[in-house]
This record gives C-alpha cells, sequence and structure tokens, in this order.
C-alpha cells in the first residue's frame, strides 16, 4: 500500500516535465526538498514555485564502488539552482568533461536502475545535464 | 541536572581491529570482562550500561536486555544509542553525565561490531542508500566516500590544496599505528602506494578510505569524589572526563544551505562546548584524537579546532606539526585511517586512546600529555560530540 505524502504534488509535476520547489512567504527563502515549514525562519506558510532547473555544479564525483542493481561506475553531485537551494543528483555526463561552476539543467528522466523506489517506482526521477553558459 | 561530581575512566578494555568469527555478544562479553579487570571492579558494582545499538545486520537485537540477562546484572540506567558514527559517543557522554549527577555510580559503556559478516554490495550498500533522503536521494546510489570525494573536491578547490599532499595524512596515520598490535594494519604506507591504491570515488583513493574491519572496546567510568567508594585510584592513573561537547548542525550528508561543505560546524562548535566544560582552550590541548575518516577531514577539523586557519590544515601536517612529537599531535594512534574502522566502536578507541596518552602507555606516545580531546562524528561530520580527558592527580 501507498501512502500519500506531502511530496506527492513534486512527483506529480515531474511526471509533466516541471521541477518544483518551494518558497516561504515570510522570508522568500527558496528550499528544497519540499516540505511544510521554512528551514530558514519556521514559517508554516510555504508554497510550491516552479524552477527552471538551471543552476550551477557546486561539486561532483566519479563512484567506482555502487550497489547491487547500479552499474559500476555512476557519476553524480551537487548542483547549486539558481533560485538558491543545493541539491544531490545524477549526472548524465561523462566525469571528465565536468567543472566546477559547470551551467547545469535538473530535468526529469527515466529511472535506470534496478533499485526498489517504493511508491515512487513509476514516476520518473531527475539528472543534470550541461548546458550553454548563456542558458 | 547539576554536576555534582567528577566522572573518571577507571578502566579500559579493548578487542584488537581485525576478523572475528563468534558472535557479538560474546565479543562484548570478553571485552567487559576486560575492562571490569582493569578497573578492579566486580560485576555487581555496575549500575548503568550504555551502548550503541548494533548494526542493522547484527542478529541479536534486544542487545542490552539480553546481555544484562546473561551477566545477571541489575541497572539503574540502560540505553542503545543509533546516531551512526556518533553512538558511542553519545552512549559514553551519557553514561559520563550520569555518573556526574549520581544517578549511577559505575558505569559501563561498550561497543561491538562486526562488518566481516556482510556483504559489501548488498546489504550493506543498501542500509547505507537508506542513510540518505529516501524520496530524493537514495535511489541516485550515491556511498559514503562519495560524499566525502566532493568535500575533498571543494577543499582543493576553495583553499588551492594540493590533492597529493592529502596522502601525506593518510601516511602519518599509518606510520602512527604500524606499531600497535592493536591496530588492522601492521606495515606503514608511502605517498605512492596511497596515491596508487585503486579510485573509489574521485578523487578518493582506497587507502584514504576507512577499513571497515571487526572490533570492539569498553569503558568503566566511576565518581572520583562522592561517597568514598573510589575504585579509579586503585588502579594506575586515574583520568578525569573534564568537559563534554555536543553539536548537530541544520543539515544532512552534503545538504548544508548557505554553508560550504568544507567547514565542519558541529566538530567547532562541540569541541568549543567540551574545552569550556573541560577548563582547558580547545587548541591548548596536549593531543588530539579525531573521528577522522578521510585525510582532508583531519585538515579541516584541525582548523575547527582553531589549531590553524581555514585551508591551513593540511600544511600543518606537511610541516610535521601534527606528527606525534609535533606541535599539537594529531591521531597518535593512528586514527580510523590507521587502526581499521568499525564505525560503532571507533569512538570508545579513541577514549581508549585518550586513557593510555594520559597514562603513559600508549603505542605512539606523546611527551608529557597532561589533556587530551577526541571527536565522534556521523554523517558527513553533520553531527559531532567532543570529549576532553585530563590526567587525574
Ligand atoms: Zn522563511
Amino acid at each position: 500500500m501507498c501512502e500519500t505524502s506531502y511530496t506527492e504534488r513534486f512527483w506529480e509535476a515531474l511526471s509533466d516535465g516541471r521541477f518544483l520547489i518551494h518558497t516561504c512567504n515570510d522570508c522568500e527563502e527558496r528550499f528544497f526538498p519540499p516540505a511544510p515549514v521554512c528551514p530558514s525562519c519556521h514559517s508554516w506558510s510555504v508554497d510550491w514555485i516552479e524552477s527552471n532547473g538551471t543552476g550551477e555544479l557546486y561539486s561532483f564525483t566519479r563512484q567506482h564502488a555502487t550497489a547491487d542493481g547500479f552499474p559500476d561506475e555512476i557519476v553524480a553531485g551537487v548542483v547549486e539552482l539558481d533560485e538558491g537551494p543545493r541539491l544531490l543528483t545524477a549526472i548524465d555526463e561523462a566525469y571528465a568533461d565536468l567543472v566546477l561552476g559547470d551551467r547545469v539543467r535538473v530535468e526529469p528522466r527515466e529511472y535506470p536502475h534496478n533499485y526498489d523506489r517504493g511508491c515512487r517506482s513509476e514516476y520518473p526521477f531527475f539528472a543534470a545535464t550541461t548546458i550553454d553558459g548563456d542558458e | 541536572m547539576t554536576v555534582t561530581r567528577t566522572a573518571s575512566v577507571a578502566g579500559i578494555g579493548l578487542l584488537p581491529n581485525g576478523t572475528y568469527s563468534i558472535p557479538e555478544r560474546e565479543l562484548a562479553i570478553d571485552v567487559i570482562h576486560e575492562a571490569l579487570e582493569d578497573a578492579a571492579v566486580s560485576m555487581a558494582d555496575v549500575d548503568g550500561l550504555y551502548m550503541p545499538s548494533p548494526r542493522p545486520w547484527t542478529k541479536q537485537k534486544f542487545f542490552s536486555t539480553n546481555l544484562l540477562h546473561l551477566l545477571g546484572l541489575e541497572v539503574d540506567r540502560t540505553i542503545e544509542v543509533s546516531t551512526g558514527g556518533t553512538s558511542g559517543g553519545k552512549a559514553f557522554q551519557t553514561a559520563v553525565s550520569d555518573v556526574r549527577s549520581g544517578a549511577v555510580d559505575t558505569a559501563l559503556v561498550f561497543a561491538v561490531e562486526r562488518n566481516s559478516v556482510i556483504e559489501t554490495t548488498g546489504p550493506y550498500f543498501d542500509y547505507i542508500l537508506s542513510t540518505f533522503d529516501a524520496n530524493f536521494e537514495s535511489p541516485i546510489g550515491m556511498s559514503i566516500p562519495g560524499v566525502y570525494a566532493q568535500s575533498m573536491q571543494r577543499y582543493c578547490h576553495e583553499y588551492d590544496v594540493k590533492r597529493e599532499d592529502l596522502a601525506e595524512i593518510v601516511v602519518k596515520n599509518r606510520d602512527n599505528a604500524a606499531a600497535d598490535p592493536d591496530t588492522l594494519f601492521d606495515k606503514p604506507v608511502d605517498r605512492e602506494a596511497v596515491l596508487g591504491s585503486r579510485p573509489i570515488a574521485d578523487p578518493i583513493r582506497l587507502y584514504e578510505c576507512p577499513a571497515p574491519c571487526d572490533g570492539g572496546a569498553a569503558l568503566v567510568v566511576t565518581s572520583d569524589d562522592g561517597d568514598g567508594s573510589d575504585t579509579s585510584s586503585e588502579t594506575e592513573g586515574t583520568v578525569e572526563v573534564a568537559g563534554l561537547g555536543s553539536h548537530h548542525a541544520a543539515s544532512h550528508l552534503l545538504m548544508t544551505r548557505d554553508e560550504s561543505i568544507t567547514e565542519l560546524p558541529a566538530v567547532r562548535k562541540a569541541a568549543r562546548e567540551a574545552s569550556r566544560d573541560g577548563g582547558r582552550a580547545r587548541d591548548e590541548i596536549d593531543v588530539y584524537e579525531p573521528y577522522a575518516p578521510f585525510p582532508h577531514i583531519e585538515a579541516i577539523i584541525t582548523e575547527e579546532l582553531g589549531l590553524v586557519d581555514r585551508g591551513a590544515g593540511l600544511e600543518a601536517c606537511l610541516d610535521g606539526r601534527t606528527a606525534a612529537d609535533g606541535e599539537f599531535p594529531i591521531s597518535p594512534s593512528g586514527g580510523c585511517l590507521g587502526r581499521g574502522h568499525p564505525p560503532m566502536v571507533t569512538p570508545l578507541y579513541n577514549y581508549v586512546e585518550a586513557v593510555r596518552q594520559l597514562r603513559g602507555t600508549a603505542s605512539t606516545q606523546v611527551l608529557d600529555a597532561n589533556y587530551v580531546l577526541t571527536t565522534s562524528e556521523h554523517g558527513h561530520v553533520n553531527g559531532a560530540t567532543a570529549t576532553v580527558f585530563a590526567k587525574g592527580e
């Protein structure tokens, strides 16, 4: 049985190609993951907003030891979205092609690994790709 | 509760890091026996039992309850802590607080762990994945070295640190541990061997990761003053637990908000509190035994302790200032990189090392050691404890 959670709306929107984050109506903090309370001022007046998913590559790694159900190597990192929040994300690029500060876009994609996402298994996941500097 | 008594470590026990083919509870009984003998305390005197929760793959659940029955032990306090690498630290600090307050007189703290019984790519990795945000992060497949690889990358980037030089921290720690028969390795490594070991998560190499293994440790904590039943003075040299500190930042693994992942505020704040409590400034301690699972983390902790400026932690090692005979010795035991690393036990190994340093019986002994500061941490150092030990009168 799958419960309906607060983040349901994120996954529904992601299925439609939109990346949702949260904004605080009191202090204007933008944050991720979505939660009913602002982590900056602790206001409960928060809303969903759409991010265009663009940002900068804050850090990244190529992992050579991976879990069962994953390829032998994975590339992942932290992206700082233009709106402010950082998130951990898979990266759909070759490790050798990446540089800190690269412009990237976090976008929905079909989940590729054999890992049990439970209630979210029918939804897409997300990954970052590099984009041109002026985007 | 207010502090009314001084807590001291009356006895220590330690199982050498390695591989054990007996159940955890038998390891526990062995190491508890050793600590009680060292403290010259009888089992019947123990009135508090403190431990990290066994790892999820340990067969025996309700571990402390099972053990109390086996040992025929009635106690006023028990606790099993489950916060990753700080579990042992919090178990110990709870014991110290209970002894200080008078809730218990003789606290027994122990940790046992076997990593040799679990497949690293299967159930162990599943457990690691489950420590990330289950919704948004676990499906990415990130490992713990994968997390620390990114702070190593940022550290080199932000402070223009030469990545290859970080290997020297591993060289120092392996060297410190080499002569100690209780540690996993009996040979040192050189810089080339560290940098030539296989990549685990770029830029981190195998020898820069703490090696998982089996082990166990136990400490008996008693009160010095109080009712006159001071047992610790019967053993060689009393070791006071002088200061306790603890802090958790509003972060989870790599997810900080505005702060750089190259800063470790939990260590900074925990160490500050422990120093204040222990009456000794955090940069005026004789020996440091931090829980530093990767070389750049030891460098950053050196900075967070106020010993050097930001970005200068590695240089302090390269200049020999962190060596056992240096200006501020760091990890003379070898730390988790030199000793091997059962994370539930590592904080207790740090305490055992502190006691040995203050008794003058450490394998890599620092001369005239009167104060030792230790830390524990979990996640990407999101939470930390700091504990100051002092040589008794
Ligand atoms: Zn707010």
